[in-house]
């Protein structure tokens, strides 16, 4: 039976994605990130000299600030901070720049639903603009059970409400190499980065929800992929 | 650095896009290195005597990419060169910036990047010339040298423990610049090369490349003792303002410098929308083709221009890889 969704999509279809980047002049790097009326601006500070107290100095620091588009921040807003440092502090360098602070400020500019990967995908972006080195791109994507078992990926948040439980899944992006490899038959084990649940979901409903979603993942990694290569012949500046 | 607004009709976009894809062609051709994204493989030939540079990790006996940007090969060196990177400052770089505050025995000045620059008293010359300590009446007079939104050129001495620049300016050819242009483009399109001063002669236009993204443009003036003993000695006598105004007549910029400047910046301007990497040749070069071609200074933003300029362009780069080979 197939699910209807209340915007026309499919059960697998993602809403549009949108990504530019080099927004803001002051910050480092910066990125807005918007999946349909999700929208979440990102802006990197760092990496900066000194490190905050009770951090290990052997390592670079990433300090997280999440702004909602209204009120004060809350309980809910430190649990947001707190997932994003662990998911950006697995993807980083740490030991590239010993004792310093990167500063990631997230502003809220819409929300529909799926927030968090949104900021995890706009942050991710903020990174690689500012520069910073990273072991690989998170590349995050919400997954919604519905009441009849079925997976929805990319809930609105009016479906989010009405689900049974939904899991938000951050996975690496998948590498190209440069020069064309021959096809390998071995095909890697999809790593998982950073795994949130909400809601009561069974064993075998989650492994379904991590192999759509790592599917799903791989369409944001090529878009992730196409929006970081220069478009314009910014890339005219060789050549001289 | 605001895009340039241009209307093309039909004929000038398609001469527009064939001209960027042919550059594009050239530039992928020509530079033999690749694209890459973070977490792709770079290959390399021989494992052993490679050095992993800026921008590269080890993974699994693979040498991976952990910036975006394109892969640079010099002997045995593999970095991974950002594309538009912020500025980076280094100690030496030669910098334009405009003064914001006036702070105790300091000037802050305003430069493209994430904090502002400070050039201290001592790091600058006293109009007077003489080298002595610095005293509160030095301080209080502060405001004769800079004021708040002046330009001025110093160079990077270097770092502070927060990491803001601290200038300095002790040469003859730095400090205040006036009768000319600011200009901001991306800091990217300024290499660091010998000369960041250009003195262009058949234009009587000094031309100052700014590391940090700023470029002067401005009437040529004599650096010397000569100038700043001749400032001092006009300064007590033009009290008042009429004095001034006489002053301004008699050292009143020409028309045709004036217009020299205005087709120089707008090179600049047309250059960086597209961009292209700044030097002195290609501005030179550009300004020369629209007085050669006759194109009023306010054109040279148009749609026209800026499609002939991608196609000569286009020419450069060909004949210069015809050279090459």
């Amino acid at each position: 039976m197939e699910v209807v969704r209340a915007d026309g999509r499919t059960p697998n279809q993602l809403r549009p994605l949108a990504c530019s980047r080099n927004l803001l002049h002051r910050a480092h790097g910066s990125a807005r990130w918007s999946q349909g009326d999700t929208i979440v601006l990102a802006a990197v500070y760092g990496p900066k000299a000194g490190i905050r107290k009770g951090e290990n100095p052997e390592k670079a620091s990433i300090e997280v600030i999440w702004k909602p588009k209204t009120g004060q921040t809350g309980k809910a807003e430190k649990e947001y901070e707190m997932i994003l440092k662990r998911t950006l502090q697995s993807i980083c360098l740490l030991a590239v720049h010993p004792n310093t602070t990167t500063s990631i400020i997230l502003q809220v500019v819409g929300d529909d639903g799926a927030l968090l990967p949104c900021a995890i995908n706009a942050s991710c972006a903020a990174l690689v603009d500012a520069g910073v080195p990273l072991k690989h791109l998170a590349v995050a994507i919400c997954c919604g059970l519905t009441e009849g078992g079925y997976v929805v990926l990319d809930p609105t948040k009016s479906e989010e409400q009405k689900m049974r439980a939904f899991a938000y899944l951050v996975f690496p992006n998948s590498s190209h190499s440069v020069l064309p490899k021959a096809p390998s038959a071995v095909d890697e084990e999809p790593g998982i980065i950073t795994s949130v649940t909400y809601g009561l979901m069974s064993e075998s409903h989650y492994i379904n929800c991590l192999g759509h979603g790592h599917a799903a993942c791989a369409k944001i990694s090529e878009f992730l992929r196409k929006s970081l290569q220069t478009q314009f012949p910014g890339d005219l500046s060789k050549g001289t | 650095m605001r895009d340039l607004q241009l209307s093309l009709n039909q004929t000038q976009r398609v001469r527009l896009q064939a001209a960027l894809q042919q550059l594009q062609d050239l530039a992928s051709q020509a530079a033999g290195s690749s694209s890459v994204t973070i977490a792709d493989t770079i290959p390399v030939n021989n494992e052993d005597g490679i050095l992993k540079g800026h921008g590269t990790s080890e993974l699994d006996g693979q040498v991976v990419a952990t910036l975006c940007g394109v892969v640079e090969r010099v002997n045995k060196l593999v970095y991974v060169r950002a594309l538009r990177a912020r500025y980076k400052p280094e100690v030496g770089d030669i910098i334009v910036g405009r003064v914001i505050e006036i702070a105790p025995k300091r000037w802050r000045l305003e430069i493209n990047f994430s904090q502002d620059a400070v050039l201290m008293l001592s790091s600058m010359n006293l109009p007077d010339g003489i080298q002595r300590r610095r005293t509160a009446v030095d301080e209080l007079n502060m405001r004769t040298i800079f004021e708040e939104n002046d330009v001025v050129c110093a160079e990077v001495r270097g770092f502070q423990h927060d990491g803001s620049l601290h200038l300095q300016a002790r040469s003859q050819k730095y400090g205040k610049l006036e009768r000319g242009q600011l200009l901001t483009v991306p800091a990217y399109l300024v290499k660091r090369r010998k000369q960041h001063f250009h003195h262009l002669e058949q234009y009587c236009v000094d031309l100052i490349l700014g590391c940090n993204g700023f470029i002067w443009v401005g009437e040529h003036l004599e650096t010397g003792e000569n100038n700043m003993l001749e400032d001092r000695e006009k300064r007590p006598e033009t009290s008042k303002s009429n004095m001034i105004h006489e002053e301004q007549e008699q050292t009143f910029t020409p028309l045709e410098v004036r217009q020299h400047i205005c087709r120089i910046a707008n090179a600049v301007r047309l250059l960086a929308a597209l961009g292209f990497i700044l030097t002195v040749e290609s501005i030179v070069d550009t300004a020369e083709a629209s007085a050669s071609s006759n194109i009023e200074i306010k054109d040279m933003l148009g749609p026209e221009f800026y499609v002939q300029t991608v196609e000569r362009e286009v020419q450069r780069r060909i004949l210069l890889s015809r050279k090459r080979v």
